[in-house]
């Protein structure tokens, strides 16, 4: 049996750290939304260079995007997700088409980490806050993927003890009982995930929170970065489009 | 005049009645409050592995345990077990070998106190002619293949708990499960009847589980006695088997993923075949092609 962590840093890593790392969220998407508008977004990787960049982020994209669908998916409707696992053939393809999306997501996050290092002209654009979220994003995947593999059934367990967790701290009636016995690459998957959700807002991630509609219809521009002087000396509006 | 002073007299032995209620139902209410909160936590945490006159199951059956040790060890030993035995005390290290090696787990929120509470409680059940805490009767009957079957189908899950608990196979393995097998994130269940001392044993225990994350789940989603009966016939029928080797499992679950995953990206490409790729580079191809041909 694996006995209860020391009692202090349970409750720090999963009940001050979760409410910690929302209202920095929160606080900081809102302050940047309205003070600094321009910012919020991803800023241009030049993302129609498509020999390379193709590999990063398509499969990056689809892949995070099932992965934190199935995570909510799981903390929405347990029951069903419960009820779909009774039989073991269905439970099999979920995890194995689940484990598929993780590892997408990290052939996609090892592409876009390799072309940030090895393209000059991207790794100039690339700031300190980008390359701190690339090692929350390698540890956050690589420890998914870990457990996904080693401490199976997760789409089963999670509906069962991880969402009445996270349940109990939306409810402001936190009881970590359900994790604090829990393998301990679990808990970083956990803790980790909420470092991200407070770094979150200081990062090109908040183009999650707006996504770019026009994007779909409007005409391809390529984007070239000049002046990379003036746009480390905080002017990032140094830009210009062709 | 002398009815007046009766009167009087009477109303004011009606109210040192009265505050005497109050004062005695104020002694009791914490009082009660306390043994109700013991017996809560006796029934969540220490009824899987104990009964008060109900036999021992991995522990020893407790009633009039303070006969035959005193209240100061039964404290101490109560609050960490571990430090008694890692002392070794004499007596702690003889109820380890006649739980076979089982070691009492440190409950949560232990103090002093509460160990007192509890004391008291067992002091108390100890008298009555049946505690409540006899433990769970299970039906002794012999297990039938229908048991077998039934305890087989709720581990997979093909068969739903009633009280919504997850199947066993969310985090356990066993021997026999086709496929990719069962869960990784516990310990297999082949020999868990042989592990937890038999049949009334592993019977008890599941209907209060006693490890920190099964206590969580199923102490809101009880397993339910016939539930409990078919999953211990299942669970001695696999007994005869070895564990399941896990690996062989997950080394084909992460091949699936990886040809999975090479598959999807191939898709990718084949979808955005016509993808923009570059406009320089194609142009300066060509016309390396058409000098060639020249």
């Amino acid at each position: 049996m694996t006995g209860p962590g020391p009692f202090f840093l349970d409750e720090i890593f999963f009940v001050v750290m979760p409410y910690l790392a929302f209202i920095i969220f929160l606080l900081v998407s809102i302050r940047r939304y309205l003070t600094q508008s321009f910012t919020f977004s991803s800023l241009s990787s030049q993302f129609l260079e498509n020999r390379q960049h193709f590999w990063g982020l398509v499969p990056f994209h689809y892949g995070i995007i099932a992965i934190v669908t199935g995570h909510i998916i799981g903390f929405l409707i347990p029951r069903e997700v419960l009820a779909w696992n009774s039989q073991p053939l269905r439970l099999y393809v979920l995890e194995v088409s689940a484990f598929v999306f993780g590892l997408l997501t990290l052939v996609g996050l090892v592409s876009v980490i390799v072309r940030r290092f090895t393209v000059s002209k991207i790794r100039m654009v690339t700031s300190t806050a980008d390359w701190i979220l690339f090692g929350i994003f390698v540890v956050q995947i690589l420890s998914g993927l870990y457990v996904a593999a080693f401490h199976g059934w997760g789409s089963s367990w999670f509906a069962a003890v991880a969402t009445p967790y996270l349940w109990s701290l939306l409810t402001l009636s936190p009881d970590i009982a359900y994790v604090t016995a829990m393998p301990w690459m679990v808990k970083l998957h956990i803790v980790c995930a909420y470092v991200m959700i407070a770094f979150f807002p200081f990062t090109r991630l908040v183009h999650a929170l707006v996504v770019p509609n026009p994007y779909l219809w409007r005409k391809t521009q390529v984007v070239r970065w000049y002046g990379i002087r003036r746009f480390a000396s905080g002017r990032p509006g140094a830009d210009r489009k062709m | 005049m002398n009815g007046h002073h009766r009167e009087k007299a009477m109303r004011s032995h009606s109210n040192i009645r009265t505050a005497l209620l109050l004062a005695w139902a104020l002694l009791l209410v914490p009082r009660t409050a306390l043994g109700q909160e013991a017996a809560a936590y006796f029934k969540q945490n220490c009824s899987s592995c104990h009964t008060i006159g109900g036999g021992r199951l991995t522990g020893p059956d407790l009633k009039d345990v303070e006969k035959r040790k005193d209240r100061t060890w039964l404290t101490r030993f109560i609050v960490d077990p571990r430090a008694m035995l890692d002392a070794g005390d004499q007596y702690a290290l003889d109820l380890q070998r006649d739980a076979r090696g089982a070691v009492m787990p440190a409950l949560p929120g232990m103090t002093r106190q509460r160990a007192e509470s509890l004391l008291d409680l067992i002091g108390t059940e100890s008298k009555l002619e049946k505690s409540q805490f006899i433990g769970v009767r299970i039906s002794d009957r012999p297990f039938t293949q229908r048991d077998v079957d039934l305890g087989r189908d709720l581990f997979l899950g093909t068969v739903a708990l009633k009280n919504g608990g997850p199947s066993c196979l969310s985090c356990h393995g066993a021997h026999g499960i086709a496929g990719l097998g069962g869960g990784t994130l516990a310990p297999d269940l082949t020999t868990v009847f042989e592990r937890y001392g038999g049949r009334k044993t592993l019977a008890v225990w599941l209907s209060a589980p006693a490890t920190p994350t099964m206590q969580s789940v199923f102490n809101k989603k009880p397993i339910e006695p016939e539930e409990i009966l078919g999953l211990v016939a299942y669970f001695q029928n696999t007994l005869q088997r070895s564990p399941e080797d896990a690996s062989t499992a997950r080394l084909n679950f992460v091949l699936l993923g990886l040809g999975g995953t090479l598959l999807v990206l191939g898709l990718f490409d084949v979808i955005w075949n016509k993808r923009f790729r570059a406009v320089r580079r194609p142009l300066v191809e060509s016309k390396k092609l058409e000098n060639v041909h020249e």
